[in-house]
């Protein structure tokens, strides 16, 4: 077989085009994944020259001896569920609205994309600020409406500090969510709308019955997307509280990180990421399957 | 073309004797701190290495400054390797600086001390941290600073207050006529967890006394069982309660000093460095400090340290830096760029404003120190301690179980 018919190989053209994202892909993700596993079944400090094997301690650890795991872990499901309602709802809502001819309608989509471009632990900074309860945006606002009763210690209170930092959190999302949404509009039938229209339809009737069931496959995907990002939330909780009120607001991937870069317990660290890789993984391949049955149902 | 050959063969032998030659007589050491916030420290810390390279020619002194998790970072990078600093920054304490000891990444020091008689030059108090170590003293101090009660004189006055409380019951009769006033009595910022854990370590030392507060903090005995724990728990409910600026959970210490400098509260625990700021906010006259009124005679504090690398390749020279940093000519030339007192007791404070004098009094009255806890406990421990202090000063937790809580921690750990 000469060069020329191998490299005329189909087989061979994809491997040679798939191959640099492999080894890229296997050196910086794959290896330190399976690093992090290994790591989860040993105790290091990081100082040590050596890393000690434990078996399953560090499991066993998070699991019954740590008193945030948790906490976080409950957190994590809280932020999560929230998650999935409310920056894909807010998001569709507001696809609607400037999916309509309404003046001014390139700006509002501009606007409310805007903080999905800013940098995570800035929006943190500018909501912490916002926040403060003497001299915050809300406070001030609440105040000169004679309402300062209403003001509270939101990011210091443990009932409300989760919540307050979900509204930040939905306020740089939400704009993401409706950008796919928008793109999932412009493929709904007109025609379908115009015959339903014809037929009688009010409105709603022509949401549910044509725009909705044809958004169904970026329903999917905005909602697969939400959860894995809920799911990584780390940055916004880390700016806004830090995981306090004395741990009220501790996420998975925060406390790993804690454990891991802060308090240096690398294998309790890993321990935890490994639970939020299960989990993560738990939603991805549900996803992945479904995208290939669509795929082979297309085909 | 010979010609040219042979030129370009001697010309390389040359260069290569050269750089021999020149890495023969060079030695360089690496001192690996913080990048400051203040520039002033920077840039002082530039020129005590280039004056140190002048005095000592041949010695090359390079400063790599980082900042503070990427500093932590970079040393425990630097553990596992046979590359890294010669000298290291890290704080004082079991806790912090402890951790590189228990390690191994830190040369100990007593031949140097005793060789430069450093004991004879440094602030006992600031030197005291280099002997709480097993194996030996460890680290030189960098700087040394005290945290005490600073008070806005007007409110103390409006209060009927005419002087400062000399043990802690009068402390908290005081916070509680401030209350009655109407002025809440002290700030802290929560989101910060070692700003309000200074409350508790304050307090500590005050229900627990030396050995006691020691014993706790060393984990030699029970959170659960020692009395003195619960009740210190109980005096943080109280603060809690009544006498610190609510909300005080949601902010962090620069909200809380804005607080504090805009008369929202009287009182604030802070540092020797806090001075300075309040000189930038507002009229250092209306200020004052005094120490918290423990009754133990120790003053609250913590040190920065320098730690000779054991990976060191020239640990003598490092060490020959470090007491060329730490002499009273560099140190009085420096006075006032780390810090507002030097670790060099021979070091003449001249011109100082009333708050930097009433520091150096309060430098020279205390012999002992007791430390940040978290700075005291290992970091996991301290992480708890934060929860916990968080949880009762937040209302979340009885005082009662705040101490079992945390024991239960201590006991499982590893």
């Amino acid at each position: 077989m000469t060069s020329r018919s191998i490299f005329s190989d189909q087989r061979t053209q994809a491997a040679m085009l798939i191959a640099p994202a492999i080894v890229i892909y296997a050196v910086f993700a794959i290896y330190p994944m399976l690093d992090v596993v290994t790591l989860s079944f040993q105790r290091w400090n990081g100082l040590d020259a050596t890393k000690e094997f434990v078996g399953f301690s560090n499991y066993v650890d998070i699991f019954s001896k740590d008193p945030v795991f948790w906490g976080a872990f409950r957190n994590t499901v809280i932020w999560t569920i929230l998650s999935t309602i409310f920056p894909p709802l807010v998001g569709l809502l507001l696809a609607l609205g400037v999916n309509q001819p309404v003046v001014g309608r390139n700006g509002l989509r501009a606007i409310f994309y805007l903080p999905v471009i800013i940098a995570p632990i800035a929006v943190a900074t500018m909501w912490r600020w916002m926040y403060d309860p003497f001299f915050g945006l809300f406070g001030q606002v609440l105040t000169s409406m004679g309402l300062q009763t209403w003001v509270q210690d939101w990011l210091g209170d443990r009932n409300i500090a989760l919540y307050s930092a979900f509204v930040a959190y939905l306020w740089q999302t939400v704009g993401f969510s409706m950008v796919l949404f928008l793109a999932g509009l412009q493929g709904v039938s007109k025609t379908l709308i115009e015959a339903a229209r014809i037929d009688g339809a009010g409105r709603w009737k022509v949401f549910r019955h044509v725009t909705f069931p044809a958004l169904k496959p970026t329903i999917t995907i905005v909602l697969v997307l939400a959860i894995i990002s809920s799911l990584k939330a780390f940055d916004i909780i880390y700016g806004l509280t830090g995981g306090g009120p004395a741990q009220s607001t501790q996420m998975l991937a925060l406390w790993a990180f804690t454990q891991s870069m802060q308090i240096f317990d690398f294998g309790r660290g890993s321990a935890i990421s490994v639970v939020l890789l299960l989990i993560t993984l738990s939603v991805i391949i549900p996803y992945l399957r479904w995208t290939r049955k669509s795929e082979e149902n297309e085909e | 073309m010979r010609m040219i050959t042979n030129a370009l063969r001697t010309g390389t032998m040359l260069a290569t004797l050269a750089m021999c030659s020149g890495a023969a007589l060079a030695e360089d050491i690496t001192l690996w701190t913080l990048n400051f916030s203040s520039e002033a420290s920077n840039a002082a810390m530039q020129k005590i290495a280039s004056d140190f390279e002048a005095a000592n020619p041949g010695v090359n002194v390079e400063i790599v400054t980082r900042g503070v998790d990427d500093h932590k970072t970079a040393l425990r990078v630097a553990a596992g390797s046979d590359r890294g600093p010669d000298i290291f920054f890290s704080w004082a304490g079991l806790g912090l600086g402890g951790e590189y000891i228990k390690a191994g990444l830190s040369l100990p020091l007593d031949t140097y001390y005793a060789q430069y008689n450093w004991d004879d030059e440094l602030v006992p108090a600031a030197a005291s941290f280099s002997k709480i170590y097993e194996g030996g003293r460890h680290g030189v101090p960098f700087t040394f600073k005290g945290e005490a009660l600073y008070y806005n004189k007007a409110l103390f006055t409006q209060a009927g207050i005419t002087e400062a409380p000399k043990n802690y019951d009068e402390l908290v009769a005081d916070a509680e006529k401030l209350k009655t006033a109407g002025i809440p009595a002290i700030t802290f910022g929560g989101t910060v967890n070692w700003h309000l854990m200074r409350l508790m370590d304050v307090i500590l030392e005050s229900k627990c006394g030396i050995e006691k507060h020691d014993a706790l903090m060393n984990m030699k005995t029970s959170w659960k069982t020692e009395p003195c724990a619960a009740a210190s728990f109980a005096e943080l409910d109280t603060w809690s309660k009544n006498y610190i600026l609510s909300p005080f959970m949601g902010i962090d210490n620069a909200q809380s000093f804005n607080l504090f400098v805009g008369g929202r509260a009287a009182m604030m625990l802070e540092g020797d460095w806090l001075v300075q700021q309040l000189a930038e906010a507002g009229n250092l006259d209306d200020y004052d400090v005094f120490p918290f009124p423990t009754g133990t005679n120790r003053l609250y504090g913590f040190a920065e340290y320098h730690y000779i690398s054991s990976k060191s390749k020239n640990p003598d020279t490092a060490a020959k830096f470090l007491d060329y940093f730490m002499s009273t000519p560099v140190q009085q030339a420096s006075l006032g760029q780390f810090s507002t007192t030097s670790i060099n007791k021979n070091v003449a404070y001249k011109d100082l404003r009333p708050l930097d004098q009433k520091w150096v009094d309060i430098f020279n009255t205390f012999t002992q120190v007791y430390m940040n806890g978290d700075q005291a406990f290992p970091l996991d421990v301290t992480t708890e301690y934060f929860r916990v202090i968080n949880e009762v000063a937040s209302g979340n937790m009885a005082a009662a179980d705040a101490g079992g809580q945390l024991q239960t921690f201590i006991d499982n750990r590893r």
